[in-house]
């Protein structure tokens, strides 16, 4: 198995190059009128000639190795190269923790191609070693806290080989994540997937103290940041899932429905945190929640409630949405008739 | 925003120049595209149609020669028939014995879904297309869950992207015999998450693209006994596909809380179109943000001030083609922003979804 370094990009073309010599290169074949052709590099039709030489005569050894990570690292969506690749690991019975590594440095680098991550989770089938993957999920998501594949990738893992020394530090994996940036979704997704969807684990069987934990949590989060669609959302998902009235969370809301009073009391009431003095309100989030409790609660008075509520949004709070507020006047008044 | 700002002028001559120039040549920085081209062709062909200038700024010539290369994509192995992203795995002419074992290079859902579409905006009389050859393809690409492989046999990744290019495909031949239809539903039902929309895979945070997916794949299916959607799903995912757009540029975002990007204006837009929604967006507001992502030069950008590439160019005029009949025609530069009726479910005009209809099954015996 070559070591990465003597696996970069060779300075000599294959074809110069005699351990190569016995290869027959196959050139790109193209019509005569091509349709959005892609002006190569040298260095990759060079490269990819012989790729197609090579899977043309079925080898899998050593140099097919060399080869297809440079073809890959001059174009990472090469999945034919990927596949010939695996197949050759496969065959070879190669080392796949060596794989691995040089893999590591491919989801640091193109951590945006579907590829890379496909590759990475044929190798996990095969070593069935998820834990180290973990750390390695949260290096790259230091750097970008956002990326879908590297999250998709950590929930797949801990989905799939469902291990329970893997779910050990996930809580507090969202807590750190979480720190970095509140209004950061895939957070507060994967926080969702940890507490509710992901099965039971031992010590989390009584459920209704999970349920008021997370609402703390997700309480906690809305007081030190109202302005946050993630942390709305989250709410909203937490009492759907568990079949919760909207209703139960009004007192906590109100506050955030309305301008920031001038004084406030320092009672700390840990069931229904209050903005802090700098929250930039009314919350439209809060507003269209408490026009939901309203409608929730029926009747032709809390309708009006919603109503005015929903006309605050249009007019004011939220005028991007103004068609959407004033369908749901429209519906909720024709129901309510 | 009581006032809202005239709408900017749509630069229908410079993207038509800039689709026709990337049809002709891209440059080798885009070499990671070699496994895509099929659908970049798509994406420029695609902008060239829904900008109405197909049939003057191209001649029969290029019509045919373009054509010629698509069905040059076209193979068929042991998996079935379908057609390949381009030549960049061949040596020699489909047509003659391939030089490459076909196991190596079989052709790939989503390739192929956009060389029907493109071959279909090209007015193709699809007479070489295998349809049992086809539907044998789709079969081979599905997995026990349900889900679709972009490759025959379990080859090349598996997300919502390729069930919903196999779906489409189905509709097309007006067939879905050769796929299990109710384990795909059960599928898409994995991928809902809380929020209301769709993630790219079971357990995956919910996107504009992925939902837009799900919800389309779920309007094409066959008919069910019982909707396939609860009230309370479309509910929530219409609510979630409400609130992405950006209260500032008027923009959709991909997912909460991140940047508006042009490209989400299609899914999410179709999206909502699909579930009878669009008159509760801002069409005014979602126009001004695509008419902003628009490069000096030509070509569409994913956010104002980026340089443009092909996929963003054709989605946000498709985009902007199905939120047109909502814009205010008393504005003054509305003609510009007039294009021809646009499907959404398809992703392509509507007479283009005819054409794809009538000659894509198989023609019936009498």
């Amino acid at each position: 198995m070559p070591a990465p370094e003597t696996a970069a990009p060779a300075k000599l073309k294959y074809a110069e190059r005699p351990e190569w010599a016995d290869v027959e290169p196959l050139q790109q074949y193209e019509i005569a009128n091509p349709l959005a052709p892609i002006l190569y590099s040298e260095e990759y039709k060079d490269a990819t000639d012989y790729l197609r030489g090579i899977v043309k005569a079925g080898e899998r050894s050593e140099r097919v190795l060399e080869l297809t990570e440079h073809v890959i690292r001059l174009n990472p969506a090469h999945y034919s190269a990927w596949q010939y690749r695996y197949e050759t690991l496969v065959a070879l019975s190669a080392p796949l923790d060596v794989e691995l590594k040089l893999m590591d440095e491919f989801a640091d680098k193109h951590l945006k191609t579907y590829q890379v991550w496909h590759h990475r989770r044929l190798l996990l089938l095969l070593t069935r070693k998820p834990a180290p993957e973990l750390a390695l999920i949260a290096r790259i998501l230091q750097r970008d806290e956002k990326n879908y594949h590297t999250w998709a990738h950590r929930q797949w893992l801990l989905a799939f080989f469902n291990e329970p020394s893997l779910w050990e530090g996930e809580l507090d994996f969202v807590d750190t994540m979480m720190n970095k940036d509140v209004r950061n979704n895939s957070v507060w997704h994967h926080r969702f997937f940890v507490v509710f969807q992901s099965g039971v684990r031992e010590g989390e069987e009584d459920r209704e103290r999970i349920l008021k934990r997370e609402l703390i949590y997700v309480k906690q989060n809305i007081s030190l940041a109202p302005n946050n669609a993630s942390a709305w959302n989250y709410l909203r998902g937490v009492l759907e899932h568990t079949r919760q009235p909207f209703g139960s969370l009004a007192a906590f809301v109100q506050p955030y429905t309305v301008p920031l009073p001038a004084s406030t009391t320092d009672i700390v009431d840990l069931e229904n945190p209050p903005p802090g003095r700098d929250a930039d309100l009314p919350c439209a989030a809060a507003i269209e929640f408490l026009a939901d409790v309203y409608e929730e609660r029926g009747g032709a008075d809390n309708v009006d409630k919603a109503v005015e509520l929903w006309r605050s949004l249009a007019n004011e709070h939220d005028t991007i949405r103004k068609k959407y507020w004033e369908w749901r006047i429209r519906e909720a008044l024709a129901t309510s008739s | 925003m009581d006032v809202p700002h005239p709408l900017p002028p749509l630069a229908r001559s410079a993207h038509v120049a800039y689709v026709k120039h990337a049809l002709a040549n891209l440059p080798g920085s885009m070499v990671s595209l070699d496994a895509s081209r099929m659908a970049i062709v798509f994406y420029c062909v695609g902008s060239l149609d829904v900008l109405g200038v197909l049939q003057t700024e191209t001649s029969e010539t290029d019509r045919t020669s373009w054509r010629t290369w698509i069905w040059e994509q076209y193979v068929a192995g042991r998996y079935g028939t379908g057609f390949k992203p381009g030549p960049f795995m061949s040596s020699s002419s489909s047509n003659a014995r391939p030089a490459v074992p076909c196991e190596q290079d079989p052709p790939h859902i989503i390739m192929t879904y956009t060389a029907l579409l493109s071959l279909a905006i090209l007015r193709d009389d699809f007479t070489r297309l295998n349809r049992p050859g086809l539907l044998h393809f789709l079969g081979a690409c599905q997995n026990k869950d349900g889900s679709f492989s972009s490759m025959p046999f379990g080859g090349g990744d598996s997300d919502l992207r390729n069930l919903y290019c196999a779906f489409c495909i189905c509709s097309l031949l007006g067939d879905f015999s050769s796929i299990n239809v109710e384990r795909a539903i059960s599928f898409i039902g994995s991928c809902r998450t809380y929020e209301g929309g769709y993630g790219q895979l079971p357990s995956c945070e919910a996107q504009a693209g992925t939902t837009y997916l799900a919800i389309a794949a779920l309007r094409l299916a066959p008919p069910a006994p019982r909707p396939r959607l609860t009230t309370a799903e479309r509910v929530r995912s219409e609510h979630w596909l409400i609130h992405s757009q950006d209260s500032l540029s008027g923009g959709f975002r991909g997912r909460t809380g991140k940047a508006p990007d042009a490209c989400y204006c299609f899914w999410g837009g179709a999206a909502l179109q699909i579930l009878g929604a669009q008159d509760k967006l801002n069409a005014h507001e979602f126009t001004q943000f695509i008419a902003s992502c628009q490069f000096r030069f030509g070509g569409i950008a994913k956010t104002p001030g980026q340089h443009p590439d092909p996929y963003h160019t054709y989605l946000s005029l498709a985009a902007a083609a199905m939120y047109a009949p909502r814009l205010d025609q008393n504005e003054q530069r509305y003609g510009q922003w007039e294009f021809a009726p646009f499907d959404p479910l398809v992703n392509a005009r509507v007479d283009v979804v005819r054409w794809a209809r009538e000659r894509i099954p198989a023609p019936r015996r009498h």
